[in-house]
């Protein structure tokens, strides 16, 4: 349990989010010239990582909003909370 | 199971707090993005809509509550005739919003179902049930949140000292008011 920080409604308890999964991940241009292997690789695989990761979150049980926030993975610590289509922060 | 029938059939009292069913209030929600479509339903109802998160905007009609940077829940101040089945605001909103492609206008005046909870341990029952951090909402005239309670999302409207709205979906309103019943009882 632990608090996150939404982007519009401020400070919340991470049982009103939902988490979304890894962020930043770029459709391909041209799906149909992909082999199924490229697609697979596209649709199911993720980094998993322990550490800092980009995640996508969404406020469900509030204002519903998708937003991006990155997170340590290993203890939870928030590093950055940014709305949909900013810049990540480099860290 | 969806239940449509009026699940809230008596006002209850405990020490320290009264719940009951508010009907029938005209309920609203409007989505919209474009400043045209804030100065739209600025001019329609003469209200402002509020652009500050977890607050509201108060006409003499009507109250707005902000739910979100591009939803609103408008609701009528007074019940209504329920004989009279008042649709002006929402006529004048589809024409000046709808139909403008301004926005989207959404009667849920039978979807969500209002509870007025007064008295001074209303915070107490929230405490009981929700993760939202209530310290400063009690004290702020005029807060709204969505949250939950019990579970349930619902919207919370503080409306004045030692009084608050609270709006839950219908077909969950039974649960939520039996349990809402059931926490009084034991503070």
């Amino acid at each position: 349990m632990f608090l996150i920080i939404c982007p519009y409604c401020g400070e919340r308890e991470q049982s009103e989010f939902k988490a979304g999964g890894e962020a930043h991940i770029v459709r391909p241009k041209q799906p149909t010239e992909l082999s199924d292997d490229e697609w697979a690789e596209y649709l199911f695989m993720r980094k998993n990582i322990k550490g800092i990761q980009f995640e996508r979150w969404n406020h469900i049980h509030g204002c519903r909003k998708w937003f991006n926030m990155v997170r340590d993975t290993s203890n939870d610590e928030i590093k950055a909370v940014y709305k949909m289509g900013e810049k990540p922060p480099s860290i | 199971m969806l239940n449509y029938s009026n699940v809230i059939t008596e006002a209850k009292s405990y020490s320290g707090l009264q719940m009951k069913e508010i009907k029938p209030v005209m309920k609203l929600m409007i989505r919209g993005k474009k400043r045209e479509f804030l100065s739209a339903v600025g001019k329609s109802l003469n209200l402002l809509l509020p652009t500050e998160a977890n607050t509201l905007s108060r006409s003499e009609k009507l109250t707005a509550l902000w739910l979100s940077p591009d939803e609103w829940m408008i609701y009528s101040n007074e019940t209504l005739k329920s004989e009279s089945n008042d649709y002006e605001t929402e006529n004048l909103l589809n024409k000046n919003i709808s139909k403008t492609n301004l926005g989207a206008v959404t009667d849920v005046t039978d979807q969500f179902v209002m509870i007025n909870i007064k008295g001074d341990k209303i915070f107490d029952l929230f405490e009981t049930g929700s993760p939202f951090n209530f310290n400063d909402f009690r004290n702020k005239k005029g807060s709204v949140t969505q949250t939950i309670l019990a579970k349930i999302d619902v919207i919370i409207h503080n409306q004045n000292q030692n009084e608050v709205n609270l709006f839950v979906r219908r077909s969950f309103s039974q649960h939520l008011f039996s349990w809402m019943n059931d926490s009084a009882s034991r503070l």
